[in-house]
């Protein structure tokens, strides 16, 4: 039960904070999104770059050990690219949605729901079909 | 501009919500993944049930094993067999299914857990908007979709398509910004790098696009 408390309260206090910072950098404004990829503005590249280069420090001197690696199947190149496309067309990535919603960008919910179906699409076509590693996302 | 954190402040907060989320957790962070779970999560909780009674079976034969030891074995070679090694009768069961260690959780994050990082994602972008005073109900994307993209009820088939992408591409590739972009690539995994990469360079190509043709 302890365990179990720690575990929600740890992906409440994280999710507030991914959901609020995400808004406060931009990721949810489609124009400094649009800058972002055009290399117009670098604020916000910087932010996500940063972010990685901070984690792998954080990584270094708080969890110990390496993660097993896992295998680059043909679904990963092909995969980013249908995601980038819509990333870069509809301004969402799985998180982002919610986030323009939040903010009051009511058509965000249509992206929602567009996403929706191609994960549970893919989700069947996979099984059928690819049988690719689903990714170990939230494991 | 616009009130926007400035690129440092952004990047440790990004930063911490990656490590953080793994050091409290257990687990690393990963939106599309979780939206991967919650939308099945018919099929997942059954999955989940079938788990929890695998565990009691587990629970059930260290049981035995223990009574056996306690009171008089009346068939040792059966139940010899039968009592899994790795089942400690010193620990209750249950401390054996929840890995305290950070690196190899050995069952996926629970659906519940799931849909409440989607919930918090959520109100915090909510608590961001209200208190920067961004907050603000519309049924547009903003004027800089209606300028780089495109105006009127086109906007709607724009929206769904590019939700599908995104839905089919984070799971086809395995993950999204947050799971291969922020925990992949902090802990150098060859397979966040290149995810990240070709994602990203899509949406300068496609961005550039959008701002320079269309």
């Amino acid at each position: 039960m302890t365990s179990n408390l720690r575990t929600h309260g740890g992906v409440a206090l994280f999710g507030l904070m991914l959901g609020f910072s995400v808004s406060m950098i931009g990721f949810g404004d489609f124009a400094q999104l649009n800058a972002m990829f055009t290399f117009q503005d670098l604020r916000m590249f910087l932010a996500f770059a940063g972010a990685v280069a901070l984690a792998a420090v954080g990584y270094a001197i708080f969890v110990p050990g390496r993660p097993a690696r896992r295998p680059i199947h043909r679904g990963v190149v092909p995969g980013a690219v249908l995601f980038g496309t819509g990333w870069a067309l509809s301004g969402g990535c799985p998180a982002i949605p919610l986030v323009q919603l939040g903010t009051g960008y009511l058509p965000a919910a249509v992206t929602l729901s567009g996403m929706a179906l191609g994960m549970v699409l893919f989700r069947s076509a996979n099984a059928r079909w690819f049988q690719l590693d689903r990714g170990s996302c939230g494991l | 501009m616009s009130g926007y954190w400035p690129w440092w402040q952004g990047a440790i907060a990004l930063a911490t919500v990656t490590v953080g989320y793994q050091v409290v957790v257990g687990r690393s962070i990963g939106i599309s993944g979780a939206w991967e779970r919650v939308l099945n999560w018919r099929e997942e909780r059954a999955v989940e049930r079938a788990n929890a009674s695998l565990d009691d079976d587990e629970f059930e034969a260290a049981m035995a094993a223990a009574t056996a030891a306690a009171f008089g074995d009346p068939q040792p070679p059966l139940l010899a067999r039968n009592s899994p090694s790795t089942v400690s009768l010193d620990e209750p069961a249950p401390a054996q299914r929840t890995p305290r260690r950070a690196e190899a959780p050995t069952t996926p994050a629970p659906v519940a857990s799931q849909a409440l990082l989607l919930v918090s994602v959520l109100i915090g972008a909510v608590l961001a908007a209200v208190s920067s005073g961004r907050f603000d109900v519309r049924a547009d994307m903003g004027p800089a979709f209606s300028d780089l993209v495109v105006d009127g009820p086109l906007m709607w088939p724009v929206l769904f398509g590019g939700g599908i992408l995104v839905g089919i591409g984070t799971r086809m590739a395995g993950g999204c910004s947050s799971g291969h972009g922020l925990s992949g690539c902090s802990r150098f995994q060859p397979v966040s790098l290149v995810a990240t990469a070709v994602f990203f360079g899509t949406g300068v190509v496609v961005s550039t696009l959008l701002w320079k043709v269309i």
